[in-house]
């Protein structure tokens, strides 16, 4: 057992932890870093992979060793889900993620406000516990302008300063420069994707990503391989924080990595601060760190987990619980898809990035006008493959062949051979509303590889506000698929109502101690030297991917600590 | 139970030649859905990619072999299960990344026998085209009680997924001959790059498939 001190504990080295860690470490911070899994770098992803990467999930959690279980209801039992979207090494995520990078909407800040402005507040379903963001998107306009410049997003500006710009996303928020790179090459179904959308007076544009287009800093350009969601990137051309953030970090020479080590306490003493954290090396002993400041930065799941378990008498129902609010509110992102077949062309969808190749914002948010709707928010319409990855494995697993052709037998073999570089989807990637009972908790059953107890989600988002959006946003996906020419189209079924992607939820930031578990900048009400960052403190969700917004948050909770809590170590608000 | 049991030792060498006889004589169904001269080609193509060793034993790999090959069939110039080498892919992931899986296909492939004999008086293999396809069918429907776990729809679900695995991965794992499963679908497998014109293009990409970068 080996005890170490240091400044501050970062758990989880992901989108959050590699840019605290570097932050912090230029400002002189002695930091050490926890990750689960392994740092790896671009050499290991010379060999792209379908079945390694894709469907073996090899740069994701082993969702047999590290369980994460879920049920519909309290009433059911919960299992565990078969595919974890979340990463396991240096990095987390961004190594493995589509690299698509959104800010949000100004409007994605203050959905409880706008929605009662705009439509009444018998527009918000009875159940839903939907509130605004503690902060605006001016608050956190300079720190997503900071994280494109410094990690490298390809986009092309829809909103300069409020000037509206045909070609970029006409319905973003006002930001005050220009993407610093141009936006990436669009592919055949991405420009098929434009034509259909223009036809039917749609605003299309090429899909923001963390993606260079061309050299940055030091990195290539993207070679439009197509090995991007569920692939580490073979050239470095994905800003991944493993090639952008980790590497500052370690030249501040204040940044020590510890992989391979699993962090299972949050220690802390009577004073109502915690002292540190304890963890099981790669070796299985148990060891522990004293820090000045302890920043939990894993996927959600983790965050609250790690709460749950850290329970002292002072904090009986988990640390830093005592708004009652702990594990609540979980969301995810549900993502209808309409598949589209061309006899007059091939679309050959595995060629460029991966995900979301072109996207609309017009049936995003409150971009358009719900009155008469039975349901508020939307969702960010693209051109994907079936499940936002091109090669033929994800094909078979995810498109579902259209009605009156089976899913085997000589008449699927023929689908497959004449359709495979002849398809596209089309998705819309929806904003669910946030509700108390959607939860994050521990199986009292399911253990994982370390022996802690499974993260247990209690979720099911067919709720009528979420159904009614979902087929509203389906009967738009098929209007696009016709006007992009598809001589054949077909919904995908629509699941047992499990959580997508992007989860987000459990840590609730907010204004007030009584009602959220952490501040704007992700510090505790209770134990101000304890920070929890990431996707987990989002009060709701956006229809847009999370990453960006939670690289922003990290930049503006690092400039915080920096500038202010260094000096002054107590509540930042 | 020893090595040197000798009751053991013949039940083996029994089960061999009861084996060797049932895949000789009758791995090809008799009668597919397809059109004769597919389910022709079809037969004429059982002859050298059955490779397997690492796991299955002879009577479980002859099971898998027709049954994915069901679920894949060959024909003249679309290659199927038999011709891109599924059976050597799962063989070799059981023995290896899925070896967690083993258990699974052992009551699976048990419990699929005991339907079929239950239902037909013969055992999956030697059933022909049409009853082997009743049968894989009722399993994906759930319709069969003999099953108890795995269940007939996880066992149908996990032997069609590893049928695409075999078809469509990377041949270093024991499938996708010659990349004939690439090559069915027009996939050109792991490209190191694509130009403006290959993104743009409306025609079929036409570089040979290639593996890893």
């Amino acid at each position: 057992m080996a005890t170490e001190k240091t400044d501050v504990v970062i758990v989880g080295m992901g989108a959050v932890g590699g840019i605290l860690a570097a932050e912090l470490g230029k400002a002189g911070m002695k930091v050490i870093g926890l990750e689960r899994g392994p740092r790896l770098s671009t050499a290991d992803f010379s060999g792209q992979d379908e079945l390694r990467y894709f469907q073996r999930q090899d740069l994701r959690p082993n969702a047999k060793r590290q369980p994460v279980t879920w049920r519909a209801s309290a009433n059911a039992a919960a299992k565990p889900l078969p595919i974890l979207n979340y990463g396991n090494q240096a990095g987390g995520g961004t190594v493995h993620y589509g690299a698509v990078s959104w800010r949000f909407h100004e409007d994605d800040f203050r959905v409880r406000s706008q929605t009662i402005q705009r439509y009444g507040s018998s527009a918000i379903p009875k159940d839903s516990s939907l509130i605004d963001w503690p902060l605006t998107y001016a608050d956190l306009e300079p720190f997503y302008d900071r994280a494109e410049y410094e990690l490298g997003v390809s986009g092309k500006a829809g909103n300069l300063e409020g000037r509206k710009i045909e070609g970029g996303n006409i319905f973003e928020a006002p930001r005050r420069r220009e993407y610093p790179l141009p936006p990436l090459l669009a592919d055949q179904s991405g420009l098929i994707f434009e034509e259909g959308a223009h036809k039917l007076g749609h605003h299309p544009f090429s899909t923001p990503r963390a993606i260079l287009s061309q050299s940055y800093h030091g990195r290539p350009s993207c070679t439009y391989c197509g090995f991007c969601q569920a692939f580490g990137c073979h050239v470095g051309a994905k800003s991944s924080i493993l090639v952008t953030k980790l590497p500052e970090a370690d030249a501040t020479g204040n940044f020590k990595l510890l992989t391979g080590t699993m962090c299972f306490r949050v220690n802390s003493d009577n004073s109502g601060r915690v002292t540190g954290v304890s963890y099981y090396g790669p070796d299985g002993s148990t060891n522990t760190i004293e820090a000045e400041l302890v920043i939990l930065a894993t996927f959600i799941y983790d965050n609250t987990r790690l709460l749950l378990v850290s329970k002292t008498r002072k904090f009986p129902n988990g640390l830093a619980n005592s708004s009652g609010q702990l594990g609540k509110h979980l969301m995810a992102h549900i993502t209808p898809r309409v598949f589209a077949t061309f006899e007059d062309r091939f679309v050959n969808i595995y060629m460029g990035p991966n995900a979301q190749k072109h996207s609309l914002d017009d049936f995003n948010a409150d971009n358009f006008d719900h009155s008469g709707l039975k349901f508020i928010r939307g969702g960010q319409i693209s051109v994907s493959p079936a499940d936002l990855e091109g090669g033929p494995i994800g094909a078979a697993m995810s498109m579902n062949p259209p009605p009156g052709i089976p899913r085997w037998g000589a008449a699927y073999r023929d689908f497959l051979a004449k359709y495979f570089a002849r398809y596209a989807a089309v998705i819309a990637q929806t904003e669910n509303l946030p509700y108390a009972d959607q939860t994050i908790d521990l199986d009292p059953t399911v253990r994982d590889q370390w022996g802690l107890p499974a993260p247990r989600l209690t979720y099911d988002w067919r709720r009528p506000n979420e159904l009614a959006r979902i087929e509203f946003l389906t009967g738009k996906l098929e209007q696009l698929a016709a006007a992009m020419g598809a001589t054949r189209y077909w919904r995908s079924p629509m699941g047992a109502g499990a959580p997508g992607a992007h989860h987000e939820g459990g840590t609730r930031m907010g204004d007030n101690p009584k009602t959220s578990v952490v501040n704007r900048y992700g510090q505790s009400w209770d134990i101000p030297n304890l920070f929890i960052i990431g996707s987990s403190t989002f009060p709701t969700m956006s229809g847009f991917n999370p990453t960006l917004t939670i690289q922003a948050l990290a930049y503006m909770s690092a400039d915080a600590i920096v500038n202010r809590y260094k000096k002054n170590p107590g509540r930042l608000v | 139970m020893t090595e040197h049991d000798p009751g053991r030792r013949t039940f083996l060498v029994r089960a061999i030649v009861g084996t060797g006889a049932i895949a000789g004589a009758e791995l090809v169904p008799a009668q597919t859905t397809e059109s004769p001269k597919e389910a022709n080609a079809s037969a004429q193509s059982h002859s050298g990619e059955d490779r397997h060793g690492a796991f299955f034993n002879r009577d479980d790999a002859a099971t898998v072999a027709a049954f994915t090959e069901r679920l894949m069939p060959g024909a003249p110039g679309k290659p199927g299960a038999h011709d891109t080498g599924v059976l050597h892919y799962i063989d070799l992931a059981l023995a290896g990344a899925y070896a967690d899986l083993q258990d699974f296909y052992r009551h699976g492939l048990a419990q699929l026998d005991a339907l079929c004999r239950k239902r037909y008086n013969e055992p999956f293999v030697r059933l022909n085209a049409a009853r082997q396809d009743e049968v894989i069918r009722a399993l994906e429907q759930g319709e069969a009680t003999e099953f108890t776990w795995p269940t007939a729809q996880e066992f149908f679900n996990t032997i069609r997924t590893h049928t695409m695995e075999g078809m469509f991965a990377d041949p270093i794992y024991g499938g996708n001959k010659d990349f004939a499963g690439w090559r069915l679908v027009g996939f050109p497998g792991a490209q190191p790059i694509f130009t403006r014109t290959d993104l743009e293009s409306k025609q079929a990409f036409s570089r040979a498939p290639v593996t890893g970068l």
